[in-house]
């Protein structure tokens, strides 16, 4: 047994830290020997435990001893070279802040659950059904365990005072009443919708947010029963939410849920009898069945739908490919499963380009400074330090230094965050985007920062002490490392820094320039002498007979005003993003197969809205006055008008005119083309970006006018000359036509345009930065390394001085070196930013139009090596003027 | 020199092992016999804990690694310690403390028996 004790004594005598052992290891181990004899003599057996368990538990106390004297010993040497210690902190602080900043988004827009919802990983949702549809998904018991339908982002004017107050214009959902209870929340007051319960014809009830009840009803505490005025009618508030609730897809705010239950006198969406028209107006949303997969689900559905199209004489059913598709309900941002790997992949490689440079240039750092130090390691190497010992000291300080970067790159992206939160990216629906770093990107900010520390700084500390001592000793700070090699570590990290900031530069120019050649718009005449603005009749109490002579008024006497050329009442507003949500089929001639065109886009005009916007027919005419008294109940086809593209995909090189074009329930006659219109950010369903997207004009009607979309009626004003003088005429010819009707987002079109694209300016400012930050750490890089360069030359250059090499010989020496690798690193980077180009475009159609409109721009492949390689051999040039100051009697004398 | 001042109050370990050495220079097994022995064998400083506190004393400033050498027969691998100068002073401020301490004990005491 005191065998075995000694033993085992002996062994955690070895594991002391080295300068430990050094010193006492000898001591302990004898020390050890005696007392066991005589503690066995006076303890016993038992007596042994303490004496194991005491060294047991100084062996790692004195480990922590050494770290924080390694710990002490850093923080001193970072503190007495401060420009390095700054240097590295910036440029690492900037890049874990912008890794921290995607990360946050990702975390926040794609991975985080829907908050106070009930198992969210069993949601799933779709886009796009007919009422009648839905209710026969929510039969299929077998698949699914709830289902629902939704329609998103639902203006109500909403007033709590009674009839007369002015009110306020939120948004919600018009939900049918499976909704909440499929969710699974728990009202904090209150009851949820109840499909027993909430029947039509009931007395309209409403369930409103937190946010709602706090914000507009100051936490009345009798808010349940309390009627309040929704788009003028009486209706019962009946529950409130839990305090983060706001239902699906909160991006879009909802404060207030609105039961489809609901009297269409309340909710102009549910007019025309639409819970029973097989109109695709709504979302639908579904809580699997216990083991049911999404896959599985999707292909249940696809079958049921497939079927219910033959049934119901869907003129889009001989469509090939699947009628479904499902994604994921249960998260803040619904995206399909198709984009998801795109989606990951570009941000974590742009995250992971920019942590690489960042990191790049830490090791780099390190090893010019690990070279410069080396005669302090081989001295502390000589006087008996272990080599573990030093690279362990070493490898403190690039950890430390790192850890300072991850705090730095924390703050940055608290920073960013906050100012992304302030953005409005719509104009006519609030999108609400709630973003902080939050646990999971501190934990990930932490790693990295450690792994970057410890991976880049553990190479050059490997190479700092792997030193021939003799002659380091000798030959001071000008030693050379191991002697220079062509493809040391240190040059080869410099090409891959210059490649990876031009990749980076040449992703970044592609994604702006691509946007910007996508999304350019293009208007006839003076953007600033059109205005729009917004009135929702409907939703200030109007009847929808007396919108219609509303509308009719408006127009009438506008046109009076003085400096009014054209007055068009719209739902489309022109040059805005189009979305493209519609299958729409062209019936094939006989015999000849349907066509049927997914993602189009639809726009209900006005008469006279392409002669306002300077825009000649190509082909027909466009709606007149009589298209826009069309009864449409009464009409088999209303008339249409393409645009190219749509032309193009319906009808090839036939003549349009003429022609039909089915959808669900409805048909049309082409009547006219129109070229393409610009529409920056337009998308179609799958939600790709696309440039141009087939779009079918529709005639305004009244039915039209009755039922508003969510931004209101648009009215169009071109005027002929002095805008601000025209808008004060409108306005009171407005207030003389009803004071009370709300006229809201009053704005001239170039103010429209731009609001349209700011999100694209913003994402090209982004991408700006994101390049610029790789140049900058380029040079950072460069310039260390040249200037290190000089400095082990310092001896040699002071010869070539001394035996008449002039000047500027001298420079050409020294920045012929980095020529080279910034040459050879413009090679590498313009050859992989070209393949990640097309990787992309290949793998997706969401970057797939930004990267084929830019890849070939001569200012890219052109300008961006250029402007590179101009401020790399800028940032060498700086520390290479030095070689020529150095004096030469002073560097032959040294030693 | 740092003020003695600053090193109270004194660890126990610390202690022990500055109160062996008062008397004159000792290795580090001296040392554990001689605590064990006054303490009348309820301190033990365990190997490790002592080494690792002479390392600390050291490295404090309070005692020195000696070279000479009391008693010829001893190992000559043997490290033998004495205390410094500023050892000594701490030492001394440390008893005083204490003694402090206990006098003011004893006035209260006497307090409360009066």
């Amino acid at each position: 047994m005191k065998t075995l004790a000694l033993w085992l004594y002996r062994r955690l005598a070895y594991a002391f830290p080295h300068e430990f052992q050094m010193l006492y290891g000898a001591d302990v181990v004898r020390t050890g020997e005696e007392a066991v004899e005589e503690i066995s003599e006076r303890h016993g057996f038992w007596g042994l435990f303490p004496l194991l368990a005491d060294i047991a538990l100084r062996v790692p106390v004195e480990y922590l001893a050494e770290m924080r004297r390694d710990l002490v010993y850093a923080l001193r040497t970072l503190a007495k070279s401060r420009g390095f210690a700054a240097v590295g902190i910036i440029s690492l602080g900037l890049g874990m802040g912008v890794a921290a900043t995607s990360a946050s988004q990702f975390f926040t827009m794609i991975l985080k659950d829907l908050p106070d919802v009930r198992e969210p990983g069993h949601l799933a949702m779709l886009q796009g059904a007919s009422y009648p549809y839905f209710e026969h998904y929510r039969d299929q018991h077998d698949l699914f365990a709830a289902v629902a339908a939704f329609r998103l982002a639902v203006p109500f004017n909403i007033s709590l005072q009674g009839a007369n107050a002015r009110p306020e214009r939120i948004f919600g959902q018009v939900v049918s009443p499976e909704y909440l209870d499929l969710l699974g929340i728990t009202p904090q007051r209150g009851r949820l919708f109840d499909p027993a319960v909430d029947k039509p014809g009931e007395a309209p009830v409403v369930f409103l947010t937190d946010r709602f009840w706090r914000d507009r009803m100051d936490a009345d505490p009798n808010a349940v029963g309390r009627v309040i005025r929704v788009n003028g009618q009486p209706a019962t508030v009946i529950g409130v939410g839990p305090k983060d609730f706001l239902g699906i897809m909160p991006i879009i705010a909802s404060e207030i849920f609105v039961p489809t239950t609901a009297p269409a006198n309340m909710v102009p969406e549910l007019a025309g009898d639409i819970l029973h028209k097989n109109e695709k107006a709504f979302g639908v949303l579904f809580r699997l069945a216990p083991g049911i997969s999404i896959d599985s689900a999707e292909a249940g559905l696809d079958s049921l739908t497939r079927h219910l199209d033959q049934e119901t004489l869907d003129p889009a059913r001989n469509a090939k490919g699947r009628r479904v598709t499902m994604s994921p309900g249960g998260k803040i941002l619904p995206i399909p499963r198709e984009m998801m790997p795109a989606m990951y992949g570009f941000t974590f490689l742009l995250i992971g380009l920019i942590l690489a440079l960042a990191c790049m240039n830490l090791a780099n750092m390190q090893l010019a400074r690990a070279a410069v130090r080396r005669r302090e390691v081989a001295i502390r190497l000589s006087v008996g330090a272990s080599r573990f010992r030093l690279i362990r000291q070493l490898l403190t300080e690039s950890v430390l230094l790192a850890l300072a970067g991850g705090a730095a790159g924390l703050a940055f992206a608290y920073w960013a965050t906050s100012a992304f939160r302030k953005v409005q990216v719509s104009r006519a629906i609030p999108i609400h985007i709630e973003m902080h770093p939050d646990g999971h990107v501190l934990l990930l900010t932490f790693l990295l920062s450690l792994a970057a520390g410890v991976g880049f700084g553990l190479a050059p500390a490997l190479a700092a002490t792997k030193t021939d001592l003799a002659s380091t000793l000798k030959e001071g700070a000008v030693a050379q490392m191991r002697g220079y090699r062509r493809f040391g570590m240190r040059n080869l990290l410099m090409v891959w820094q210059v490649a990876g900031a031009l990749t980076l530069l040449l992703i970044a120019g592609f994604m702006v320039i691509g946007f910007e050649k996508s999304n350019a718009v293009e208007i006839a005449f003076d953007s600033h002498s059109m205005f729009l603005f917004s009135v929702d009749p409907v939703r200030d109490g109007y009847s929808s007979d007396r919108a219609a002579s509303l509308f009719d008024k408006i127009r009438d006497r506008l046109k009076t005003v003085a400096g009014v050329r054209d007055v068009v009442i719209s739902e489309a507003t022109p040059f805005a993003p189009q979305l493209g949500g519609s299958t729409l089929t062209a019936p094939g001639d006989a015999g000849a197969p349907d066509q049927v065109v997914h993602g189009v886009a639809k726009n209900v005009v006005g008469a006279g809205y392409f002669s306002a916007l300077d825009v000649v027919m190509l082909e027909g005419r466009e709606f007149n006055e009589h298209d826009q008294r069309i009864d449409t109940a009464k009409t088999v086809a209303l008339p249409a008008i393409l645009n190219q593209t749509a032309a193009q995909e319906f009808f090839g090189h036939k003549d349009p005119l003429g022609r039909r074009l089915a959808e669900t329930g409805k048909s049309y006659d082409v009547v006219g083309v129109v070229k393409d219109l610009s529409a920056p950010m337009s998308q179609t369903s799958r939600g790709s970006m696309q440039t141009s997207i087939p779009v079918v004009y529709l005639p305004l009607t009244r039915g039209d006018l009755s039922s508003p979309p969510l931004n209101g009626m648009t009215i169009l004003i071109r005027t002929s000359h002095d805008p601000a003088g025209a808008i004060e005429g409108v306005r009171n010819e407005m207030s003389a036509l009803d004071p009370n009707l709300a006229i809201f987002n009053l704005r001239t079109l170039a103010e429209d345009v731009e609001q349209n694209t700011s999100y694209l300016r913003r994402s090209s400012i982004i991408y700006g930065g994101i390049g610029g930050f790789g140049l900058i750490l380029a040079a950072i890089g460069l310039s260390g390394v040249t200037a290190y360069s000089v400095a082990r030359r310092r001896k040699e250059i002071g010869i070539r001085m001394a035996l008449g090499a002039r000047k500027t010989q001298v420079l050409r020496l020294v920045l012929r070196e980095s020529g080279v690798l910034v040459a050879v690193g413009s090679v590498l980077g313009l050859a992989m930013g070209f393949a990640v180009a097309r990787l992309m475009s290949s793998l997706t159609s969401l970057f797939g139009n930004a990267f084929t409109a830019s890849v070939r721009d001569p200012r890219l492949i052109i300008g961006a090596p250029l402007l590179l390689a101009a401020l790399a051999m800028l940032a060498c040039y700086i520390p290479a003027r030095r070689s020529t100051k150095i004096d030469p009697l002073q560097a032959l004398r040294e030693e | 020199m740092p003020r003695p001042d600053a090193f109270l109050p004194v660890k126990t370990n610390w202690f022990h092992i500055l109160l062996s050495l008062a008397g004159g220079e000792q290795h580090g097994y001296g040392i554990m016999q001689e605590v064990l022995d006054r303490t009348g064998g309820k301190v033990r400083l365990w190997p490790a804990t002592l080494y690792g506190s002479l390392k600390r004393l050291i490295e404090a400033g309070l005692i020195e690694e000696s070279d000479q050498r009391p008693r010829q027969f001893d190992d000559p691998r043997r490290k033998y310690y004495r205390l410094t100068r500023l050892g000594r002073r701490v030492l001394d401020a440390e008893s005083e403390r204490l003694q402090e301490l206990v006098r003011i004990l004893q006035m209260k005491r006497g307090l409360e028996v009066s």
